[in-house]
């Protein structure tokens, strides 16, 4: 290849959003799995970490939201629209393909519950929000199935660096999950921490 | 909160029933002693339902009564559905008053006690329920009254429906309706995400249908004296009247039954004073008949802050006060007197606000006493600049993000505070302060939950 031609760049636009996207994806179950639980990051109020969850949640929809439009655009592989949201529909690389329009399903669900959470039940919510558990490693096998370059060099580190992102948050919640302090407590122990830091200042 | 109960100071200006109403009101006459069931009988005359269920339902429908715990939800509509509810709802008078600044339900429950089980009675004959519970603060005094009372009433076989006394922690959340029926599971009393439609539900299944105490006894008098009657006081949209707890500005309590549109002037003995151009004037404190006002808290500490001068000139009623962001609430009123800083109080009760969080739900369990921190920080010499705009801004992560309405109800009063308290924080700024009278105003209780045993 010779770099990005009017042919080649809904190609290379494919592929970029799509290891973005991944980024972000993993991003935002970094954070959900703070979120769930006590968890915090350096210099960032606990609570800040849900607002974080939820713009980081936008912005990787609007990587995927790109990355699927281009992928039907570009006239080098045909896909169509229908294999976008219908699983192993596509003529190219049904299997793995497949798997990229589970997960683009199940990151829908996920919106349209959160967008509908004030008029459901809490528990519906909370069951269909776990699919996104569901929705992250399906868009990595996704990746490596989909692409011969996440094979490697760079984007076979961006993957690896992902999938130990979340293995090492996951570990961190498991662990922590004994130590946690009972809600009666929680308020006054957050109120003497933030007191504590304010005297420090 | 306290192991006396907070009773109607003995010098209240307007006890007894408030002027113009015909007929009696919730409360005996000032410094008279609580009534008895022969008392009460005498007062109110025999308990009546003309024309039964159906009766009632359309008595409570025309006199437009709403629910006097805070959230002025119909009444009626209430009672249709718990009348359509299978099986038959738990009846349940709320009086768990967990609002430290509220001392309407426990003073309602002391002194007229009997208008409250009638209520209670007429409440499960509409569900069509056999079984009720009024849940009450932990106070021994108190206990001992009512079970006298429900056993007055047992002896005399006026009542169909059981009742069973339970009794509520000294939390600001036990009267929540999803923390009540926790607690009625013999769980903590802690709130939960609430049905989308409908009665909440008990462990067993059965719904519940949940009523403050003093909507209760609005309903025995409109049972009986109907609701052409109710209606003769209050206003079209928020017809009859309601039990408001004063704090007027030398310090006193009281509690009064007021209509609904009483002009808070009245109720606080705020004079009217200048027209809002002379106002500006002769500086923000507006004088009152128990000595100067800076502002006052509408709605108690889930409602707002309003400058004393706009206060005076609006009336008890939702229609007035929604707009400004302020509400009638459980009709806590306090007018807070011109010598003390209005950030150090606001900063006392969202401290409190912070602690009494369930711990269950994360914008609130880490939000409020972050904000928290943040409003003692203004409330102290030289505050942060950037502080107020960094309140705002956690305000707005809060809201809207628990399973109940506290975090949404501190963050209301919190912004209102910051709004008519702007040029204090900006005296504080500059190393200064308004307040010379360091004794606090408003009630906040002393302690704060620990463990999970504080909940029960």
């Amino acid at each position: 290849m010779t770099g990005i031609t009017g042919s080649t760049a809904l190609w290379y636009a494919s592929r970029a959003t799509g290891v973005v996207t991944l980024l972000l994806l993993t991003a935002v179950v970094v954070l959900g799995i703070l979120v769930n639980r006590q968890g915090r990051l350096p210099g960032l109020p606990g609570f800040a970490v849900t607002g974080l969850h939820r713009n980081v949640s936008l912005l990787a929809v609007a990587f995927l939201a790109i990355h699927v439009v281009t992928a039907i655009a570009d006239p080098y592989v045909t896909i169509g629209i229908a294999a976008t949201v219908l699983p192993f529909a596509s003529p190219y690389k049904p299997l793995w393909l497949g798997l990229g329009a589970i997960s683009l399903d199940l990151v829908a669900a996920l919106i349209l519950t959160s967008l509908a959470r004030g008029r459901m039940s809490r528990r519906a919510w909370r069951a269909i929000h776990w699919l996104g558990y569901a929705a992250w490693p399906l868009a990595v096998v996704h990746s490596i199935g989909s692409s011969a370059d996440a094979r490697n060099g760079l984007v076979l580190g961006v993957l690896v660096g992902c999938v130990l992102a979340t293995a090492a948050a996951l570990a961190w919640r498991l662990s922590h999950a004994a130590r946690e302090v009972p809600r009666a407590g929680r308020a006054a122990a957050a109120l003497s921490r933030m007191s504590a830091r304010k005297a420090g200042l | 909160m306290t192991d006396s109960l907070t009773l109607p100071h003995p010098a209240m200006a307007h006890g007894g029933p408030p002027s113009g109403l015909p007929g009696p009101g919730l409360l005996p006459g000032a410094g008279t002693v609580p009534v008895d069931l022969r008392a009460h009988l005498a007062m109110y005359g025999p308990l009546r339902t003309p024309g039964g269920r159906d009766g009632l339902l359309r008595e409570v429908a025309g006199a437009g009564l709403t629910g006097r715990g805070g959230a002025a939800f119909p009444v009626a509509r209430k009672l249709a559905a718990a009348a359509e509810a299978r099986p038959a709802p738990v009846v349940v008078g709320n009086g768990a008053e967990g609002e430290p600044a509220s001392s309407k339900d426990r003073s309602l429950l002391w002194l007229s006690p009997h208008l409250v089980l009638d209520g209670l009675q007429l409440a499960a004959g509409a569900a069509g329920s056999r079984s009720a519970v009024l849940y009450v603060p932990r106070n021994e005094r108190l206990h001992g009254r009512l079970a006298g009372a429900i056993a007055e009433r047992a002896a005399a076989g006026m009542d169909a429906a059981r009742v069973e006394l339970v009794t509520a922690p000294d939390r600001f959340l036990a009267g929540e309706e999803s923390a009540l029926v926790s607690r009625l599971a013999d769980r903590p009393a802690l709130p939960a995400y609430r049905p989308v439609r409908g009665l909440p539900r008990l462990a067993s299944g059965r719904p519940a249908l949940v009523q403050n105490v003093e909507t209760l006894a609005h309903l025995a008098l409109i049972a009986r004296y109907g609701a052409a009657w109710f209606r003769k006081a209050g206003t079209e949209a928020e017809p009859g009247t309601m039990l408001a707890t004063l704090h007027l500005a030398d310090g006193r309590t009281s509690v009064v039954e007021v209509p609904l549109g009483a002009g808070l002037a009245g109720l606080l003995g705020l004079d009217r004073g200048p027209g809002p151009a002379e106002a500006g004037a002769a500086g923000p404190d507006v004088p009152s008949a128990f000595g100067p006002v800076q502002a006052v808290l509408v709605g108690g500490y889930h409602g707002a802050w309003l400058p004393a001068a706009e206060a005076a000139a609006l009336p008890l009623a939702n229609a007035a006060l929604r707009p400004l962001g302020a509400l009638v609430g459980a009709g806590v009123l306090a007018a807070l007197p011109a010598d003390r800083c209005g950030l150090a109080e606001t900063a006392r009760v969202v401290r409190y606000l912070a602690l009494e969080s369930a711990g269950q739900c994360g914008p609130c369990f880490n939000g409020l006493p972050r904000i928290a921190a943040a409003v003692g920080h203004l409330a102290g010499p030289r505050p942060d600049p950037r502080a107020r705009a960094d309140l705002e801004r956690w305000a707005g992560l809060v809201a809207g993000r628990g399973a109940c309405h506290h975090p949404d109800g501190s963050v209301r009063f919190i912004r209102s505070a910051l709004r008519v308290f702007a040029a204090e924080a900006g005296l504080h700024e500059q190393g200064q302060c308004s307040g010379t009278d360091p004794r606090p105003f408003l009630p906040v209780p002393a302690t704060s939950p620990a463990t999970e045993e504080d909940w029960s």
